[in-house]
């Protein structure tokens, strides 16, 4: 993850519930009134590199200003889902960078469970990738549907499938370079 | 990302390496022989065989000045064969079928008596050691001798010999139509069977475990490169905390003293009980 990586500033921006732990004066602008304080207790969604940092005090031994929920996206309801079947699962709708999101939580809760989930559906999801990669029907066959459904990081390995497989098809003279 | 080329090398570069795999070709005319930079080429005088670079055999085919003797492995018979062998045999069903044979460097087949056997480094004049690879093997050149009974191993540069082959020298292949489509079908196989090796990809990136790649080709190997890699890349960042919980819980085991291998075991059958 490089500083100039794009999708790593874009994971950045997602955004986390956080509940204050403290009353914050002054800080209501993050809540949209602007001058106000903010009261303990109060749930807002935070930027996932404001919320980490608001949190860190935690690991420090001082108390805590807020506390990090789990997003949406790794809710309880959706690891369900993906357990069930991890290809019809819409995960762009979720969160754009799934996977670089789930990364950055799991290095923040311990959940070995949400490792294994993960994983596997990567797994799952990846072949289903290959195939539909390969297929020089590209992306207008029948997988429309679930190739609008991939991730940012799918999408990569997406494209790397399937521009080597038309490179290898231009090179043995399958098809016609443009 | 100002470099448009993906990472790897593209089709059109592995088929340039593969241009220096040597061929046999009986010439039609005779030419004297050529001071290259990878060595001398013997002088060509037609009724007599003689191997020349790919690069310059096809040339010259192209010229009609010579034919190309097809490798072994370049015939119907014995790309059915290894189509059999990759689609039906059971002990291929996730491996590929074994690469030729290196000089001095131990073939697949030695593994299965139990004895690991070690590489055999080659000398050079300067007395330096190397241990030669493809394509500066004779792995394509047309044999003599011809055991009906063992298949021939593909080449590392299987596909890109073969197709150029195809596409130059088809008059001179046998059955040219039915190599062509068997070429295409014994690829699809092993794309297959290297993309299905996905499934068990986590384990090689949590460390142990992994996909057995021996036998398969360097355009294969480019072919896959981009998704074989970001599979990986991406179930190692998913892993990433597990390992690293994982690391920690072992270093703090062996800060407490008296770590080996078979107490860890040991511990872990406990707490299962």
């Amino acid at each position: 993850m490089s500083y100039y990586d794009i999708d790593s500033v874009l994971t950045d921006a997602q955004k986390l519930p956080c509940t204050f732990e403290l009353e914050v004066p002054g800080l209501g602008v993050l809540e949209g009134n602007p001058g106000e304080d903010i009261k303990a207790g109060t749930r807002i969604d935070l930027p996932l590199w404001l919320g980490e940092m608001l949190s860190i005090g935690a690991r420090l031994g001082t108390s805590r200003l807020v506390t990090l929920d789990m997003p949406e996206a790794l809710s309880e309801r959706v690891m369900n889902a993906l357990k069930a079947d991890p290809r019809t699962v819409d995960l762009r709708a979720l969160a754009p960078h799934f996977y670089s999101l789930s990364e950055r939580i799991l290095e923040l809760f311990e959940e070995e469970d949400m490792v294994d989930v993960l994983s596997d559906t990567f797994k799952k999801r990846a072949s289903e990738i290959a195939d539909h990669a390969h297929n020089s029907r590209g992306a207008v066959g029948d997988g429309v549907d679930f190739l609008r459904g991939l991730d940012e990081t799918e999408r990569q390995l997406f494209r790397a499938a399937h521009d080597r497989a038309k490179e290898m098809r231009i090179w043995s003279g399958e098809a016609k370079r443009k | 990302m100002a470099f448009p080329l993906p990472r790897g090398i593209t089709p059109t570069e592995i088929a340039f390496l593969a241009e220096m795999e040597t061929v046999t070709v009986v010439p039609r005319q005779r030419l004297e022989g050529l001071e290259l930079l990878g060595g001398p080429l013997e002088p060509l005088v037609p009724p007599r065989r003689a191997s020349l670079p790919l690069w310059l055999a096809l040339l010259l085919k192209r010229q009609r000045r010579a034919n190309i003797m097809p490798p072994p492995w370049l015939h119907p018979e014995a790309l059915s064969l290894l189509l059999e062998i990759e689609s039906q045999h059971q002990d291929y069903k996730n491996a590929f079928s074994p690469p030729p044979r290196l000089p001095g460097q131990p073939s697949v087949r030695d593994y299965q008596d139990g004895v690991m056997p070690t590489a055999r480094p080659q000398y050079t004049r300067d007395g330096q050691k190397y241990y030669p690879a493809p394509p500066f093997l004779p792995q394509n050149v047309a044999q003599t001798t011809f055991s009906p009974t063992e298949v021939p191993p593909l080449p590392f540069h299987w596909v890109e010999v073969g197709n150029m082959l195809l596409d130059a020298a088809s008059d001179d292949l046998v059955d040219p139509d039915q190599v062509r489509r068997l070429l295409k079908d014994l690829r699809e196989v092993r794309m297959a069977k290297m993309r299905s090796g996905v499934d068990v990809m986590d384990a090689a990136a949590m460390g142990g475990g992994g996909v057995a790649l021996t036998g398969v080709g360097a355009m294969e190997i480019g072919e896959e490169r981009g998704f074989l890699t970001g599979v990986v890349d991406g179930l190692r960042k998913i892993g990433a905390s597990k390992e690293q919980a994982r690391r920690e819980q072992m270093a703090e085991q062996r800060a407490n003293g008296g770590y080996d291998g078979t107490q860890d075991e040991e511990e872990e059958d406990y707490m299962e009980f």
